[in-house]
C-alpha cells in the first residue's frame, strides 16, 4: 500500500451498502462487489475514458437527482446509486442500438464470441429487435504483422487497445485515424506493427476486432476448456489461462478476474504467444540411450531401471558423493522437492544444485541476510500503488515485461517515481512525474549503489541516530562508502551527482519502496558485492526512512525461486533452512522417517564442472537444464559433460546437453502437468495441466517417483496432492499455500533479530584493454528466454534473428551502417552477428541477446569473471 | 536497358535529390517557447507552411525532440486533412464543391481534371502541377462555379472550358 492514505466512502448501489476506497469510480466498485452495470469501454487498469456511453446510472448526489456515466464519475459518502432504471436503461441502450447498426453480426466465427461484453450488454438491455437500418462497414482484415489480426469491422472504437497500449504498455503503437464516421484504430501511416507484441489490445479488445493469430480455432472462445495456470517463462509469475479444444492447447490469455494472481491479466509476449512450445513434434518423444554415439529408442521401464541400477551401484562402489543431481529452474515446488529426496533421502546424497546456485551461491544468502534485517518484501501485487521504485541494472521491458505494467498503473494512479539505473539507455515508456535515468558506465554498479547510500547519510536524508541504534556494524558501513566521494563517483560512473542525488531524494522520502535487481548484475562479476549494497541501501531506508522498503533477489525462471526454497542446494534444507540447522534436519529426518539421515560430507557441487573433470563425480543427473548453452560459461561444462562417466539428462527439446548424455528423458511441459511455481517475490502459484503429453513424455514426479521405487525405496507421496502434504511439514514455510490458487508469498520463519551491514569491497575499476575497447552486454531477447521459445513459430517470426546493439557514435566510427554484418571477438571466441544501431546502446558498449543457439554467447566468455571485453570488426 | 526507362528512373530519383533545410526547421522549432507536446499541431503547421508538406524526415526529428509516438503523430495528421505527408504539386487547386459551385458544374470540372491530370479528389497529377482538393464553400457563391489556384481566384468557371480558361494558364 502506498504511504498515501486513502478514505473508505460508504455509498449505496441499489439499495445495497458498499464501500470503496475514496476515488473509486462508481463503475469499478460495482464491479468488486459483484455487481453488473452495463459498459464496453471501462477497465480498473485504464484512466477513465467514457467512449461508449453505456453505463448511465441514476446517482443521488448531495439531494440531487443526477445521470452520470458510472466510469468517470467517482463515489462520495453517502451516495446512492441506482443501475438499470428504466430511464438509464432507455439511454444505454440508444447508444448501444446505434452500434449495433454497424457491427457485423459474424459471431460463429468471433474469437470473442461468448466472452464479448457486446453481446451481454445487449442482453442485458434486451435489444433484440433494432430499430435502425443494418449499415455495415465493409473493410478488409489486415494481417500485415504474424501476430496480431485487425478486423476493424468488428470494432466499436472503445479506445481500449489505444489506451493499454500507451497506459499500461507505455508503447503508443496504435492510434485513432481520422475521426467522425470514418474513424478507426490503426498504427502509424498503416504500416505493419512493430511494437512489444505483447498482445494485451486482444485480451482487452471487447469484440473480436483484434485477433491472436498463432490461435489455431476461430471462433466460440466460450466452448473452449479454460484451465488457469502459471506461466514458465520468467520468474514473475503471470496467472495464464490456458485455452484448450478438442485436446489441443489453442491459445493463451490473460485473466482479469480481481484479485486474480499477480499480473491483472497482463501478459507479455512469450507467455502468451509462446504455446508453440507445448505440442510440439520436435519434442523428444520417447526415451533415448547413448549406444556408441547414436540413440536408440528404449522404453521407459527399461530407462528407469538403467537409471535405478546405475546409480545404486554407483553408491554402492563409491559412496553416496559421487552421484550429483542438477534440479532445472523449471521443475515445479514438487518435483524440485522430491528430486532432492531422491538424493539426500533415497541415497544419502547431499550433491545436489542447481545452476543460479553454481553460479551464484549468494543470491541464496542475500535472501537469508534481508530476512536477518527484517526486510520482508511485500507482496508484488503491491507493486502498482509503491511510491518509489528502483529498477537496478534490469531491462524490465524484456526481463520482467509485466513488472512494468504495474509500474506504469502506479505512475498514473499512485504517482510512483521511477528510478533506473542502467548501463543501458533502457526504453521504458511511462507517465511518471518523476523518472530518473542514471546511465552509468557498464561495470560500475557498485559505486552507484553505494554512493546512493552515502548520499542518503550525507544529506541526511534519513534519520542516521536511528540507524545507528538498530544496527550495530554501522562504522564499518560508514568506513566503506568513503571512497565514495561526490567527485569520485562521479569519475567511475559518469554520473552527475545531482542525479544521483535526487534520486536518493525521492528514494529516502516517506515513500513506499521497491527494488527490482536485474539478472545483468550477475555479468558484471561483482554480484555479491552489488547485492550487498544494495542491501545496505535498503537496511538505511528501512531503519531511518518512514514507509517501508522491498527488495527481491534476482531469479531467471518461472521456479528459480522454488527450487532453491525445495533445498536443491548443497547449503540448504527443504523450506530455505540452512543445511547445519539441526533443528531443520531434525524435522526432515521425522517427515521422511529416516532417523539416521546425515549430510554432513564433502561437497563436490559447489565446483561441480571442475570435479567432474577431474573424474570425482560418476553420475549426473540433470533435471531440465541445458548447461552448456545456459551456464555463464560453456568450456569448463562441455569438459565435465565429456568426462563423467554417466550422464542422464532429462528435457523437453534436445539440446547440445542431451547430445553428450547417455541417456535422455523426454519430460512434460508446463502444460501438461500439476504442480505449483514459486515466483522471484515468493507467490505460490499453481500449475496445472491442460492437455495430455506429448509422445511419451511423462512428468518429472513420474520420473523420480518411479526411480525411487526401482531403488527399493519407494516415496510414500503417490501424487502432487500428497507431496504438497508432505512439503507442508518439511518445510513449514510453505504450510497452507498448496495447493497455490491464491498466489500467497511465503513468509520466513522469522524476521529481523541479527541486523547487520555487509561493508562492501572498495570498488576496482577494470584496467581497460586497448585492444579490447567494447564491453559485451547479454541477456535475455523480449522475445526469447533460455532456448525452448525458438520451438514456439510466433516467436520466432516477431524475434527471428540474433541482432547486436551499438551506438550510433560507435557505429561511425567503425563504419557501420543498420544491418552490416560484424564480428564481435573476445580473445577465446568469436561472433558473426548482424548489427543494428540503436539509442539503447551507450557508447562502448555493444549489447547481444544470449536465447540464439548457433549465437553462443556463452562462449565468449571463458576463463574470466566481469564483463567481456570485446572487439567489433566489419564483415564483408 | 531502353532510353525511356532511363529518364522515368532520373525523374523519379530527382525528388529524392532535394535536400531539406534543418536550418530552417530548427529554426522554426526554436520560434516556441519550449519543445514540448502541446505545441505539436502549431509546430507542424508552421513545418507544412514552409515545406508545403510534412517531409517524413522531419516528421521523425520532431517525433523525437517532442518525445511523442509515431502512432500519435499519424493519427493527428489523419485527423486534420490539411496536413499533407505527401509533397504536394506546384499549384494546390482547390475546387469548391458547396451546392451552387456543385449545381454550375464543379463535378464536371473535376471529370476533366481526371480525364486530363488523372487526379480525383485529394491526389496530384503524375507531373506534380497540381493537387487537387475538393473545398466545401469557399465563399464566393456569386461566382460559382469557382476554384482558387495557388493564389489566384477564379470564378464564373465555363466548365467545359475548363482547360483554354483555367489550366492552361499554368506550367511547371
Amino acid at each position: 500500500m502506498s504511504t498515501v492514505v486513502k478514505k473508505t466512502i460508504n455509498f449505496k448501489l441499489n439499495g445495497q451498502p458498499l464501500t470503496a476506497p475514496e476515488g473509486t469510480m462508481i463503475l469499478d466498485a460495482a464491479k468488486r462487489s459483484g455487481n453488473f452495470i452495463t459498459n464496453l469501454c471501462s477497465n480498473p487498469k485504464l484512466k477513465p475514458f467514457a467512449a461508449c456511453r453505456t453505463c448511465m446510472v441514476d446517482v443521488r448526489e448531495d439531494g440531487e437527482k443526477k445521470l452520470v456515466y458510472s466510469c468517470t464519475h467517482p463515489v462520495s459518502e453517502g451516495m446512492e446509486v441506482f443501475s438499470e432504471t428504466e430511464e438509464t436503461d432507455r439511454y444505454n441502450g440508444a447508444c448501444l442500438e446505434m452500434l449495433l447498426v454497424e457491427h457485423p453480426l459474424d459471431c460463429p466465427i468471433c474469437d470473442k464470441s461468448g466472452v464479448c461484453p457486446l453481446q451481454d450488454n445487449t442482453d442485458a438491455l434486451k435489444l433484440y429487435n433494432g430499430r435502425f437500418e443494418i449499415k455495415r462497414r465493409n473493410e478488409p482484415s489486415i494481417k500485415t504483422n504474424p501476430i496480431i489480426e485487425f478486423y476493424l469491422n468488428r470494432c466499436i472504437m472503445c479506445g481500449m487497445c489505444v489506451r493499454i497500449c500507451d497506459e499500461i504498455q507505455g508503447v503508443q503503437a496504435l492510434d485513432y485515424h481520422k475521426r467522425g464516421y470514418k474513424i478507426m484504430i490503426g498504427t502509424a501511416n498503416e504500416e505493419p506493427l512493430d511494437c512489444e507484441f505483447c498482445g494485451q489490445c486482444i485480451t482487452v479488445c471487447p469484440t473480436g476486432a483484434l485477433m491472436d493469430l498463432t490461435s489455431e480455432a476461430r471462433g466460440l472462445a466460450a466452448m473452449f476448456t479454460n484451465t488457469l495456470s502459471t506461466c514458465s517463462f520468467c520468474s514473475w509469475g503471470c496467472t495464464v489461462k490456458l485455452e484448450t479444444k478438442k485436446g489441443k492447447l489453442i491459445r493463451i490469455e490473460g485473466d482479469e478476474t480481481f484479485d486474480l494472481g499477480i499480473n491483472e491479466g497482463n501478459l507479455c509476449a512469450k507467455g502468451r504467444f509462446g504455446h508453440g512450445i507445448v505440442q510440439n513434434e520436435k519434442r523428444i518423444q520417447t526415451p533415448m540411450m547413448n549406444v556408441g554415439g547414436t540413440f536408440k529408442e528404449i522404453s521407459w521401464a527399461e530407462a528407469i531401471e538403467m537409471v535405478a541400477e546405475r546409480m545404486t551401484t554407483q553408491v554402492n562402489r563409491s559412496g553416496p558423493t559421487s552421484i550429483v543431481g542438477l534440479a532445472g529452474e523449471k521443475m515445479t515446488n514438487e518435483e524440485a522437492y522430491l528430486f532432492q529426496k531422491l538424493f539426500r533421502g533415497v541415497f544419502g546424497s547431499n550433491q545436489v544444485t542447481n545452476l543460479q546456485q553454481l553460479r551464484a551461491p549468494y543470491i541464496n544468502r542475500f535472501q537469508d541476510k534481508c530476512f536477518e534485517n527484517g526486510i520482508v518484501s511485500k507482496p508484488i501485487t503491491e507493486l502498482e500503488t509503491a511510491d518509489a521504485v528502483l529498477i537496478f541494472n534490469s531491462d524490465i521491458p524484456s526481463e520482467y515485461p509485466v513488472a512494468g505494467n504495474s509500474i506504469r498503473k502506479g505512475a498514473i494512479y499512485t504517482g510512483t517515481d521511477i528510478l533506473i539505473a542502467n548501463p543501458r539507455r533502457v526504453v521504458f515508456n511511462n507517465e511518471s512525474r518523476v523518472d530518473i535515468r542514471m546511465t552509468y558506465k557498464p561495470g560500475t554498479d557498485l559505486a552507484v549503489a553505494s554512493r546512493l547510500s552515502r548520499i542518503l547519510i550525507d544529506n541526511n536524508i534519513i534519520d542516521t541516530a536511528k540507524v545507528q541504534d538498530a544496527v550495530p556494524n554501522y562504522d564499518d558501513l560508514i568506513r566503506s562508502l568513503a571512497p565514495y566521494t561526490a567527485d569520485a563517483t562521479e569519475a567511475i560512473t559518469g554520473i552527475k551527482d545531482s542525479v544521483l542525488v535526487r534520486a536518493a531524494e525521492r528514494f529516502g522520502r516517506t515513500a513506499d519502496r521497491c527494488i527490482l535487481i536485474g539478472n545483468d548484475i550477475l555479468d558484471t562479476g561483482q554480484g555479491e558485492a552489488i547485492l550487498d549494497a544494495l542491501l545496505n541501501l535498503a537496511i538505511l531506508v528501512h531503519h531511518g526512512g518512514e514507509g517501508s522498503v522491498s527488495i527481491y533477489p534476482p531469479r531467471e525462471h518461472c521456479n528459480s525461486q522454488g527450487v532453491q526454497d525445495m533445498g536443491c542446494t548443497p547449503e540448504h534444507l527443504p523450506g530455505g533452512a540452512r543445511i547445519d540447522d539441526a533443528n531443520a534436519l531434525e524435522r526432515l529426518r521425522e517427515t521422511w522417517g529416516l532417523g539416521d539421515l546425515k549430510l554432513e560430507q564433502e561437497d563436490l557441487v559447489t565446483n561441480l564442472w571442475e570435479n567432474c573433470s577431474q573424474g570425482l563425480v560418476k553420475l549426473l543427473y540433470i533435471a531440465g537444464e541445458d548447461p552448456i548453452r545456459s551456464y555463464y560459461k560453456a568450456e569448463p561444462v562441455k569438459d565435465a559433460l565429456k568426462t563423467v562417466p554417466f550422464l542422464v539428462v532429462q528435457d523437453m527439446y534436445w539440446s547440445n546437453t542431451c547430445q553428450m548424455a547417455d541417456l535422455v528423458l523426454p519430460v512434460c511441459s508446463y502444460a501438461e502437468k500439476d504442480g505449483t511455481f514459486t515466483n522471484m517475490s515468493r507467490h505460490v502459484q499453481q500449475v496445472r495441466a491442460a492437455v495430455l503429453p506429448e509422445g511419451e513424455s511423462r512428468p518429472d514426479f513420474e520420473i523420480i517417483s518411479d526411480i525411487a521405487e526401482a531403488c527399493g525405496k519407494p516415496f510414500p507421496t503417490f501424487d502432487v496432492k500428497e507431496a504438497q502434504d508432505e512439503i507442508a511439514k518439511a518445510a513449514p514455510i510453505y504450510k497452507g499455500l498448496f495447493p497455490g490458487r491464491k498466489s500467497k508469498q511465503w513468509q520466513p520463519e522469522q524476521s529481523g533479530g541479527k541486523a547487520g551491514f555487509t561493508p562492501v569491497n572498495q570498488f576496482v575499476e577494470p584496467s581497460p584493454n586497448e585492444s579490447y575497447p567494447f564491453k559485451l552486454i547479454t541477456n535475455n531477447h523480449m522475445f526469447h528466454i533460455g532456448t525452448y521459445t525458438h520451438h514456439a513459430s510466433a516467436l520466432v517470426d516477431i524475434g527471428p534473428d540474433c541482432i547486436a546493439e551499438i551506438n550510433r557514435e560507435d557505429a561511425s566510427a567503425l563504419n557501420l551502417a543498420d544491418g552490416d554484418k560484424i564480428q564481435i571477438a573476445s580473445d577465446t571466441h568469436a561472433l558473426e552477428v548482424p548489427v543494428s544501431i540503436s539509442s539503447r546502446s551507450t557508447p562502448g558498449v555493444v549489447y547481444l541477446p544470449k536465447n540464439w543457439v548457433d549465437v553462443p554467447v556463452n562462449m565468449m566468455r571463458n576463463g574470466h569473471e566481469g564483463l567481456v571485453a570485446v572487439k567489433i570488426n566489419k564483415v564483408g | 536497358m531502353t532510353e525511356a526507362t532511363e529518364t522515368a528512373e532520373a525523374t523519379l530519383e530527382a525528388p529524392e535529390e532535394k535536400k531539406i533545410c534543418m536550418t530552417t526547421f530548427y529554426k522554426i522549432l526554436d520560434s516556441f517557447p519550449a519543445r514540448e507536446r502541446r505545441y505539436l499541431i502549431p509546430m507542424m503547421t508552421k513545418v507544412q507552411n514552409e515545406f508545403r508538406f510534412l517531409p517524413p524526415e522531419l516528421t521523425e526529428v520532431l517525433r523525437e525532440e517532442l518525445n511523442v509516438t509515431r502512432a500519435e503523430i499519424y493519427g493527428i495528421i489523419s485527423f486534420y486533412p490539411q496536413f499533407r505527408i505527401e509533397e504536394p504539386g506546384k499549384y494546390i487547386f482547390k475546387l469548391c464543391y458547396g451546392t451552387a459551385c456543385f449545381v454550375k458544374g464543379a463535378p464536371i470540372i473535376a471529370q476533366k481534371l481526371k480525364e486530363k491530370f488523372s487526379m480525383g479528389k485529394g491526389e496530384t497529377d503524375p507531373s506534380k502541377l497540381f493537387t487537387l482538393e475538393f473545398a466545401s464553400c469557399l465563399g464566393n457563391c456569386g461566382a460559382a462555379p469557382m476554384a482558387i489556384i495557388g493564389e489566384d481566384t477564379y470564378g464564373n468557371i465555363d466548365p467545359e472550358k475548363t482547360y483554354s480558361d483555367v489550366t492552361d494558364n499554368y506550367a511547371l
